[in-house]
């Protein structure tokens, strides 16, 4: 039976007249990559400051490793390793200061820092920057600095808020091994917030957050297979193709091509074999992430 | 003894973010600074001429030493007061940046106790405006050692005990007025008007004796006065018993101490140097009842309130 890492029930917490989570419910196994997508100001970062206890919440009820966050707020903070979206480590001290500093929070001094230092050496190359102050840092750096912290105490659960966001591609790939190698080697469960639909696309779960409420959730499969159309992208006979949305199809003509959106990919069959003539030079295109987090929210996660 | 781990490694943490910060560590220093200029450009020509003035009323005649000496000393007392207070607002920053950088949320999702970290706060406020002093008095003992130095060893000792009593007045102080300052606006806003004011309003750069009498029965009231009036005494008094024993009479000293406020007074009653101890001391008392009651309370209130839902 799985085990149950985060419980929330009817979470709500608001902010004035702004109701930043608005009866939120939802649960995280232990071991999986859990996503939480939402554009800006829909509640994601609020939810992860109620978690680690930063913020208290209004109403619900929050478990995580089956304690209650109200009554072993401190318990569940030694399970917690948390990468925030900005970096909260102090900027002017060296990095070696900064992760002293922090794993002496947790009871971690001396020879059993020295042995941590190396474990996190080994996984994120640290070696090298373990003299410079923070603020030498470039991004990338300071990201795995940050997450060297999260992971400083070895953590049940960590919690990842937007790690990836403003990084290069190279940096982005890093910071995604060391997720895959801890969930691998010692199956931590991973709670994501990302604006990237491709990350999200490999999570194991995903929650969808729109203005403080669940609006979708399920497995990247199921939200595509509910949610995303396929599209059947013609490459001849364009004029020809382009007809098709007399017959009901949505058709959008590009320079080189014509997509005709279909609901999945039997009706895709379905039309390639009724009109075999136009389809020469084509591709079946899967519904991705990006046209689930449109269809359930109504916005664009790159505008936001 | 886990938690007074945790404690100690926070306070070292706070300690080295000031240290680090060479923009907080100069502006905690500007007011030693202002006070050095005023006194080279200014200042200590006209503390010389107004102790010779003293001196011709009573046919004394000295040499430029212990002048010098006497000058420099009454300087260093007023900084030593006023910069317990100036650098304790400025060192305690770290805390408020923490609020404003974010720093704090990353602490707060460790398991510390809130009580600890705000204790943390305030150990390293207090060490690190102790450090400073002990800097600038030393700074200070050596010019003194160069124009006329006239300063006993037990006197040393209590300059340096009264340095103490400031420190924790200052950090005290610094710890209740920025409990709830939460911007970079604010706490600029709150240096700058300490920084400005309270020498003024204790008497550090001006002496209360030169107030009129309603203005300086006042100041009386404010306990700050009291951090100057003590390290007054102990910084003046070897210089006035070297200007006894060249054969200044004691009226002759008791005019240079009143003009000086070696001797403070709230209307023509003069206030004795253990009561001056005992409202510093008590004023000190009060803050720390104030200070862990705002702590407790923050603290409490955080929990509550994750607790009611």
């Amino acid at each position: 039976m799985n085990e149950k890492v985060i419980d929330i029930t009817e979470l709500h917490k608001s902010f004035k007249e702004v109701k930043a989570v608005d009866g939120l419910s939802f649960c995280v196994q232990k071991g999986e990559l859990f996503a939480f997508l939402g554009v800006n100001g829909a509640g994601k970062s609020t939810t992860i400051n109620i978690l680690s206890g930063i913020l208290p919440k209004d109403s619900g009820t929050v478990t995580v490793c089956g304690e209650d966050i109200d009554k072993h707020a401190e318990s569940i903070r030694c399970k917690l390793g948390i990468v925030f979206q900005a970096s909260a480590l102090d900027k002017r001290l060296s990095v070696k200061d900064n992760l002293k500093s922090r794993a002496a929070l947790y009871g971690i001094f001396g020879e059993d820092f020295r042995r941590r230092l190396d474990e996190l050496d080994g996984m994120l190359g640290l070696k090298e920057l373990l003299q410079r102050p923070l603020v030498k840092l470039s991004g990338g750096q300071r990201r795995r600095v940050d997450i060297a912290r999260a992971l400083i105490h070895n953590p049940e659960l960590l919690i990842l808020d937007e790690p990836t966001t403003g990084l290069d591609p190279q940096t982005r790939q890093t910071v995604w091994r060391v997720i895959d190698e801890l969930r691998q080697k010692r199956k931590m469960t991973v709670f994501l917030t990302t604006h990237y639909m491709e990350e999200a696309a490999i999570a194991d779960y995903v929650v969808i957050l729109d203005a403080g409420k669940k609006v979708a959730e399920g497995t990247p499969h199921e939200l595509k297979t509910k949610f995303a159309t396929d599209t059947v992208r013609v490459y001849s006979h364009l004029d020809e193709a382009q007809q098709l949305c007399a017959e009901g199809y949505s058709v959008k003509r590009e320079r080189d091509f014509v997509d005709i959106e279909v609901k999945n990919t039997a009706v895709a069959t379905q039309l390639i074999t009724a009109r075999p003539e136009l389809f020469d030079d084509y591709e079946v295109l899967k519904g991705n992430m990006d046209s689930v987090f449109l269809r359930v929210t109504g916005k664009n996660i790159e505008e936001a | 003894m886990k938690e007074l781990k945790k404690f100690w490694a926070l306070t070292v943490r706070n300690m080295k973010c000031y240290f680090k910060d060479k923009f907080l560590f100069f502006v905690s220093l500007i007011t030693p600074m202002i006070l050095l200029v005023l006194f080279v450009t200014f200042l200590r020509e006209v503390y010389i001429s107004s102790f010779k003035g003293i001196f011709e009323q009573f046919g004394f005649e000295t040499d430029a030493r212990l002048v010098n000496g006497l000058a420099g000393s009454w300087l260093l007392s007023s900084v030593v007061s006023v910069c317990a207070v100036t650098v304790a607002i400025c060192s305690n920053a770290v805390m408020i940046q923490d609020k404003i950088e974010g720093s704090v949320n990353d602490l707060k999702t460790s398991p510390v106790k809130g009580t600890t970290l705000s204790l943390s706060y305030f150990a390293a406020n207090f060490l690190v405006t102790l450090t400073v002093m002990l800097a600038v008095i030393a700074v200070g003992f050596v010019y003194l050692a160069i124009v006329g130095w006239y300063i006993s060893f037990v006197d040393v000792l209590l300059i340096l005990a009264d340095t103490l009593c400031c420190v924790l007045f200052g950090t005290l102080l610094a710890g209740v007025i920025e409990s709830y300052i939460g911007t970079q606006g604010a706490l600029s806003a709150v240096s700058t008007l300490v920084s400005s004011l309270y020498g003024f309003i204790c008497g550090a750069y001006m002496p209360l004796s030169q107030f009129d009498e309603g203005v300086r029965n006042v100041l009386c009231v404010l306990p700050g006065t009291y951090s100057v009036g003590i390290t007054r005494v102990h910084f003046m008094q070897g210089y006035v018993k070297e200007l006894g024993r060249q054969g200044l009479s004691e009226q002759g000293q008791k005019a240079v101490l009143d003009s000086f406020d070696g001797n403070l007074y709230v209307s023509k009653t003069q206030i004795p140097l253990w009561s001056m101890y005992v409202i510093l001391l008590g004023t000190c008392a009060l803050l720390l009842v104030a200070y862990v009651t705002i702590v407790v309370l923050q603290n409490r209130r955080h929990t509550a309130r994750r607790v009611r839902g």
